[in-house]
C-alpha cells in the first residue's frame, strides 16, 4: 500500500459519506451512542463500510466519531469500541476487495468545551484524544481524520495528540457556518494558518452546510493554503419529514455541486451528513476525469489569535511592548505576587490603544518563568482578541506557551546562534509560529547592514533544513540607541530595506531602544518609527500608549496609501484634542473604547442620599462613581502641602464609600452604582499608594475566595472582592472551579483567617459542604463566609458556614467583625 | 492588519417554513438565528436590582453601552426538534414521561405537559462572545461586567422567547397549541436531563454548547426547553393550571414553578 502522504496532493482522493444518517436508517436511536454499534450491530458497520468502498472510495472513516474516555468510561470500554470499528474496517476492505483503501480513524469533538469557554482543561483534552489515537493506530488505522471540529483549540489539542501518539499522516477538516467562522469565532484564514503551523498533512472543511452553502468558504481556503484541501459537505440541508431527517440534495445534484467545488482547485472530496454511497458514487463519477491541480504555496505570513488573523506584510503592525518587567519595577512586583489583574489589564489598555500584537514577556529571575508564561498566556486569551507574541529566551517556557496558546502566534526570538537555531526552530516546527530572527551570532551583532544580511540569509536556510516557511520568519533589523554610536539608527535602515529589496522578506525593531541615553526619547522615536516604516518595517513593537508614536504610524499609513480615504486617521483624531508636546497626553483620540473606558462623569442618582454641598470633591466624585473625578480630586488634595494620603482615606474617602454602601444596604443605590463608586475609590487608592511609594500600608487583613468546585459562575465573586479590597483587605482570589483541596492548602499555607466561598448552583454547593468540611479538619479556626444564588441562611447553616453574606457589603461587615476579633490583621 | 473582526454573523432570511435542524446522527445546522434580538431595557434593569425603578443616567448610558458592544458580539444560534412523548408506569404505580427513551421523573413537567403527545425540545445560545466580554470587563471594570451580565440575560430570554414563537406559529399550521416553555432545573425536573437534551439536539456540534461535569451549559448565556404540543380539547387538558395554553402570548413558565420565588431577587413583579 503506497504510503497516503505520496498521494495526498498529487491526485484525486475520494473520502466517504455520511455516517449517522445511514445508521439512523438503520435503527439507530437518538439517545444511544453510535460507535457502541460497533459491538452490538457489527454486520451494520460492515455493510456501512463495504457501501462506501464499493462506490470507490479511497479514505473511510471508522464508527468512533464521538468515542472518547468521557462517553465510554467503563473498564476496556473504550478500548473494545475503537478497536472494533477499525477490525470491521479491515474486515470491510477484505470483503470488497478494497486493499488499496486508507482506514481513517475518525475524532470528532469530545463534546465538551475547552477552558476559558468550558470546563476541559486542554491538556486533558489532548490526553482524552492521546488514548483514542493510540488505541485506533494499535488496531491497524492508517490515517487519522480530525473532523468536525468547531473550536481550533479543541482542534489544536487533537492534533497534537495525534502527533505525539502516532507517525501516521494527519487529516483535519473543520465546521464553519455560513459566514466563514468556526462556531468559537475563528475566521476561514485564522484557522487555516493554525493547522498548517502545526504541520498537518491536509486541511479542509465538513459537516453543517451543503455544498453550495460551502462554496464562498471553499473559496477562501483554497486561497489561503498551501497544503491538500478537503471538502466533505452535507446533502443540503436537513428537515424533519415524518419524524425523520431528510436532507434536499440527492446524489446527483450533489456530484454537480461537487464537480464545482473540485474545480475551485480542493484536492480531495467526499461528504458528511446526508450522503450515501450513491452521493459519493456519483461524485467519483464526475469529478475523477477532471484535471487535477495540486495546491500552490501561499506567501501570506499570518498569525492568529482564537479568532483573528492578523497578516504581517502588506500594513505595517503594531506590537504592544507593555507586557515586559524591563525597567518596570510595578511590573516585575507583579510578576513576583502573581498579580494578574495588573498584567491583564496592561494587555487591555494596548488592545483599547490601537496595538494589533501584544508582546508578553514576563522573565525575571526569582519567578518560575514556564509556569509563568503558561498562567499569562492562558490568562491574556481569555480575555483579548489580539494575537499573542510570546518574549523569552528560555526555551522551556516557551514550549509550554506555544502548547497553551490558541492560534498560530509570533515568537521572540532565535538568533543566528547554533546553540538558539537548535532549541528554538524545533518548537516553531512543531507547535507553529511566526519566527522573530534576531541578527546576531556567537562574533556578536554585526555593526553593518551587511553583516546583519549574512545572518539572515543563515537563518532563512536553517528554517528551511528545519521545514520552518521562509515566510514565517520576521527579521529583526535591531534597533541600536544612536547615543552611543551615531550611525547605528542608518544601519538598522539600511538592514530593513536590503530584506525586504534583497530576501522579500518581513521585518521587526523595537523602535524605542534607537533614543536609548536621550532626553526627551518620545521625539526620536516618533521620528526614527517613520523612517523605519519608509524603508520597510513590517512589525513595530512600540508603546501603543505612546501618542507621539501612534500619531507617526497613522500618519505613515495615511500618507503611504495604506489607510483607504484616510479614514483610520479620521477615526483616530477627528475628536481628539492636539497633541501637547513635553507632556503625557492623556489616552487620547484611537483608542478603541471598549470594556475598559471609566464611566462618564455624570450625574448620579447616588448623589441624591449624599450628603449635600459641604462633601468634598473626592467624596463627591466617589460617591457618583467618577473614576477619573476621583483620581483628579485625590492628586489635587494630596498637592495640598502636609496632606497626608492615609487622612485622606480616612477622613474622605472611607466614609464616601460607607455612604454608597448604607445606600445599597436600605435600596437606594443599586448594584451598577456600588461597583462604580467602588472603581472611583480604587482609582484614588492607586494615586494615594503612589504618593507613599516605598511606605507599605497596613492590610485589614488577608482574605480566600474561590467560587468552588463545579461552579464556573464568578461574577458574584467578583463583585465581593471589589469591595473587599476597597475596604483596605488583601484578596487571595482562587478564581473559580476551585478544588476544596487548593482552598484548604492555600488557608494553611498562608495562615488565612477568613475564607469566602460562592455557589450558584444546588448541585455545587455540595462542594461548598466539602470544602468547609476539609477546612474545619486542617484548619479549625478560619472562619467562612458563603453566598451566591441558592445560598439561604438556612443552608449556610446546614453545611456548617460561620455566615451568610447575602451581599458584597454584607461580606465586608463580616469581615470587619472577623478582624476586628482577632485584633491585629493577620501576618 | 487585522484580516478579520471576530464579528458574528447575523443570518438575514429566514429559513423555509417547516424546516427544523436535525437530531441526532444527522448533522444540526448551526441555524443562525433569523432576526435581530431586543434586549428590554426593563428586563435589564430588573437583572441589575431596580424594581421597577429607573436607572439614573450613568448607568442608562453605561448599559446602553453594553447592550451595543454585546449586539456585535453575540452570535444567536438555536436547534429544536419535535419528537413523540410517551408515557409509562413506573414500579410503584406513579406515571413517568420518556422522550427518545429517557425515562424524566417529574410531577410539574407532568402537570406541564398533561396532554401532549408531542414535545419540542429546544436549545438555543448567545454563543461564546458574552462570556468573554464579561470575562474582560471583570478584569478591569466589574460596574461593567455585571451591566453586561444583566444584558445578556435580557438578551438569551428574548432569543428563547423568539424560537418559542416559532414553534409555536409551526404548531399552530399543524393545528395544536404550545404550552409553556419548561426548563431542567425548574420545579423538580432534574438538571440530569440535560445529557440527554444534548446528545438529542447535538448541541457541541449544532450550536456550540457543552455541559459541565456538573451540568452546567457553557457558553453560559445558554437555555434549553421543553415545549409540549397538545390538540385543543384533547383529553386531560380541561382543567386550569394545567391547560392549553389559550392566549399565545403567555409563553413563560413562569417565577410560580420555582422553588426560590419567595427569596428570589429577580422575581417578576406579576408573579
Amino acid at each position: 500500500m503506497t504510503d497516503l502522504r505520496e498521494r495526498l496532493g498529487r491526485e484525486w482522493l475520494f473520502f466517504d459519506g455520511g455516517t449517522g444518517t445511514i445508521l439512523q436508517a438503520r435503527g439507530l436511536r437518538g439517545g444511544e451512542l453510535p460507535e457502541r454499534w460497533n459491538l452490538t450491530h457489527p454486520e451494520d458497520i460492515l455493510a456501512l463500510y463495504a457501501g462506501y468502498l464499493e462506490a470507490g472510495c479511497h479514505v473511510f472513516n471508522t464508527n468512533t466519531f464521538g468515542a472518547n474516555r468521557l462517553k465510554y468510561p467503563g473498564e476496556g470500554e473504550l478500548e473494545a469500541v475503537v478497536t472494533a470499528g477499525v477490525r470491521l474496517a479491515q474486515e470491510a476492505r477484505e470483503r470488497t476487495g478494497r486493499q488499496d483503501a486508507y482506514i481513517a480513524l475518525d475524532i470528532g469533538p469530545t463534546g465538551k468545551l475547552l477552558e476559558p469557554l468550558g470546563d476541559l482543561g486542554f491538556e486533558r483534552a489532548v490526553d482524552l484524544f492521546g488514548e483514542v489515537v493510540r488505541i485506533g493506530t494499535a488496531a491497524g488505522a492508517d490515517l487519522v481524520l480530525i473532523e468536525t471540529m468547531s473550536d481550533t483549540y479543541e482542534a489544536k489539542a487533537a492534533v497534537l495528540a495525534a502527533k505525539e501518539n502516532c507517525d501516521l499522516p494527519v487529516c483535519v477538516t473543520v465546521t464553519f457556518d455560513e459566514g466563514g467562522k468556526l462556531l468559537t469565532g475563528a475566521s476561514v484564514e485564522a484557522a487555516v494558518a493554525m493547522l498548517e503551523g502545526l504541520r498537518v498533512d491536509a486541511l479542509g472543511v465538513n459537516c453543517s452546510l451543503g455544498p453550495r452553502q460551502m462554496l464562498p468558504i471553499v473559496e477562501r481556503l483554497v486561497r489561503a493554503a498551501s497544503i491538500p484541501v478537503i471538502v466533505n459537505p452535507n446533502a443540503g440541508l436537513p428537515r424533519t419529514e415524518g419524524g425523520r431527517t431528510v436532507y434536499d440534495v440527492g446524489p446527483e445534484e450533489f456530484a454537480e455541486h461537487m464537480e464545482r467545488i473540485a474545480a475551485l482547485g480542493v484536492q480531495c472530496v467526499g461528504g458528511c451528513c446526508g450522503t450515501t454511497p450513491a452521493h459519493i458514487r456519483a461524485m467519483i463519477g464526475r469529478v475523477s476525469g477532471m484535471p487535477f491541480r495540486p495546491n500552490t504555496a501561499k506567501e501570506t505570513t499570518v498569525v492568529t489569535s482564537f479568532s483573528q488573523a492578523v497578516e504581517i506584510g502588506p500594513v505595517p503592525v503594531i506590537i504592544g511592548e507593555r507586557i515586559n518587567p524591563t525597567g518596570k519595577k510595578r511590573f516585575k512586583q507583579a510578576l513576583r505576587d502573581s498579580d494578574m489583574e495588573y498584567i491583564l489589564t496592561e494587555g487591555l489598555k494596548q488592545e483599547d490603544s490601537g496595538a494589533h500584537i501584544l508582546d508578553v514577556n514576563v522573565g525575571l529571575p526569582e519567578i518560575d518563568e514556564p509556569a509563568m508564561m503558561e498562567q499569562v498566556v492562558r490568562r491574556l486569551q481569555g480575555v483579548l482578541s489580539l494575537p499573542l507574541q510570546l518574549d523569552t529566551s528560555d526555551p522551556v517556557a516557551l514550549e509550554r506557551g506555544l502548547r497553551c496558546y490558541n492560534g498560530k502566534p509570533m515568537v521572540n526570538s532565535v538568533s543566528g546562534k547554533k546553540e538558539s537555531i537548535e532549541a528554538v526552530m524545533p518548537l516553531v516546527r512543531k507547535y507553529g509560529g511566526v519566527l522573530v530572527a534576531l541578527m546576531l551570532d556567537e562574533d556578536g551583532i554585526p555593526d553593518s547592514a551587511e553583516g546583519r544580511i549574512r545572518i539572515a540569509r543563515r537563518i532563512y536556510e536553517a528554517a528551511d533544513r528545519y521545514g520552518i516557511p521562509r515566510k514565517d520568519i520576521v527579521i529583526d533589523g535591531l534597533a541600536m540607541t544612536i547615543s552611543s554610536d551615531s550611525r547605528s539608527a542608518l544601519v538598522t535602515l539600511e538592514t530593513l530595506r536590503r530584506v525586504r529589496d534583497e530576501l522579500g522578506g518581513h521585518t521587526i525593531l523595537g523602535v524605542s531602544n534607537i533614543s536609548f541615553g536621550l532626553p526627551q526619547r518620545a521625539t526620536i522615536n516618533a521620528h526614527f518609527l517613520t523612517m523605519a516604516l519608509q524603508n520597510g518595517l513590517s512589525c513595530a513593537i512600540i508603546n501603543p500608549g505612546n501618542e507621539e508614536m501612534m500619531r507617526a504610524y497613522r500618519a505613515f499609513l495615511a500618507l503611504s496609501d495604506l489607510d483607504p480615504q484616510c479614514m483610520g486617521y479620521i477615526e483616530a483624531y477627528a475628536n481628539a484634542p492636539a497633541p501637547v508636546f513635553g507632556g503625557t497626553p492623556a489616552a487620547a483620540g484611537g483608542a478603541v473604547s471598549q470594556a475598559g473606558t471609566a464611566p462618564a462623569d455624570g450625574p448620579s442618582s447616588a448623589s441624591s442620599s449624599a450628603g449635600g454641598a459641604s462633601q468634598s470633591p473626592l467624596a463627591h466624585a466617589i460617591v457618583r462613581g467618577m473614576a477619573e473625578s476621583a483620581a483628579k480630586a485625590t492628586r489635587e488634595a494630596l498637592a495640598v502641602p502636609g496632606t497626608d494620603g492615609l487622612t485622606l482615606i480616612n477622613e474622605q474617602l472611607i466614609p464616601a464609600l460607607d455612604q454608597v454602601g448604607k445606600g445599597f444596604e436600605k435600596g437606594t443605590v443599586f448594584l451598577p452604582q456600588l461597583l462604580m463608586s467602588a472603581e472611583a475609590a480604587k482609582a484614588a487608592f492607586a494615586v494615594v499608594k503612589e504618593s507613599m511609594a516605598g511606605r507599605t500600608q497596613a492590610s485589614r487583613g488577608r482574605i480566600i475566595l474561590a467560587t468552588v468546585k463545579g461552579d464556573i459562575h464568578d461574577i458574584g465573586k467578583n463583585i465581593v472582592k471589589v469591595m473587599l479590597e476597597n475596604y483596605g483587605y488583601d484578596v487571595l482570589d482562587l478564581g473559580k472551579d476551585v478544588p476544596p483541596e487548593t482552598i484548604v492548602r492555600t488557608a494553611v499555607e498562608e495562615n488565612i483567617e477568613l475564607v469566602g466561598l460562592s455557589a450558584l448552583m444546588t448541585t455545587t454547593v455540595v462542594s461548598m459542604e466539602e470544602t468547609i468540611r476539609q477546612l474545619r479538619r486542617d484548619r479549625p479556626g478560619t472562619k467562612v463566609v458563603v453566598g451566591g444564588a441558592v445560598m439561604t441562611q438556612e443552608y449556610a447553616d446546614a453545611i456548617g458556614a460561620d455566615c451568610y453574606a447575602k451581599d458584597a457589603m454584607a461580606t465586608v461587615h463580616y469581615a470587619d467583625r472577623v478582624f476586628a476579633a482577632h485584633g491585629t490583621p493577620a501576618d | 492588519m487585522s484580516a478579520e473582526t471576530g464579528r458574528a454573523e447575523r443570518a438575514g432570511g429566514a429559513p423555509a417554513a417547516g424546516t427544523q435542524t436535525a437530531g441526532a446522527g444527522a448533522a444540526g445546522t448551526p441555524a443562525a438565528v433569523w432576526e435581530p434580538l431586543s434586549t428590554p431595557r426593563r428586563e435589564v434593569y430588573r437583572y441589575l436590582g431596580y424594581r421597577g425603578i429607573v436607572p439614573d443616567e450613568t448607568v442608562r448610558a453605561a448599559a446602553e453601552e453594553c447592550i451595543a458592544q454585546l449586539a456585535r458580539e453575540v452570535t444567536p444560534r438555536q436547534v429544536r426538534r419535535l419528537l413523540p412523548l410517551t408515557r409509562t408506569v413506573r414500579e410503584d404505580g406513579a406515571e413517568r414521561l420518556v422522550i427518545e427513551g429517557i425515562p424524566v421523573d417529574s410531577l410539574a413537567l407532568q402537570k406541564n405537559l398533561r396532554g401532549c403527545e408531542e414535545i419540542c425540545l429546544m436549545a438555543c445560545t448567545l454563543g461564546p462572545g458574552p462570556d468573554r466580554l464579561i470575562r474582560r470587563a471583570s478584569v478591569a471594570q466589574m460596574s461593567r461586567a455585571v451591566i453586561l451580565q444583566a444584558a445578556s440575560a435580557a438578551m438569551i430570554e428574548d432569543l428563547c422567547d423568539l424560537v418559542n414563537a416559532r414553534i409555536r406559529e409551526e404548531a399552530a399550521e399543524r393545528g395544536l397549541r404550545t404550552r409553556p416553555r419548561f426548563s431542567p432545573g425548574y420545579g423538580d425536573l432534574p438538571l440530569e436531563l440535560q445529557r440527554g437534551i444534548s446528545r438529542i439536539l447535538q448541541m457541541p456540534k449544532t450550536i456550540g454548547v457543552g455541559l459541565t461535569d456538573t451540568l452546567l451549559m457553557t457558553p453560559s448565556k445558554s437555555v434549553t426547553a421543553i415545549v409540549g404540543l397538545v390538540r385543543p380539547g384533547a383529553a386531560g387538558t380541561a382543567d386550569g393550571a394545567g391547560g392549553a395554553d389559550a392566549d399565545p402570548t403567555c409563553t413563560m413558565a413562569g417565577c410560580a414553578l420555582c422553588g426560590a420565588r419567595e427569596t428570589c431577587a429577580y422575581r417578576k413583579e406579576d408573579s
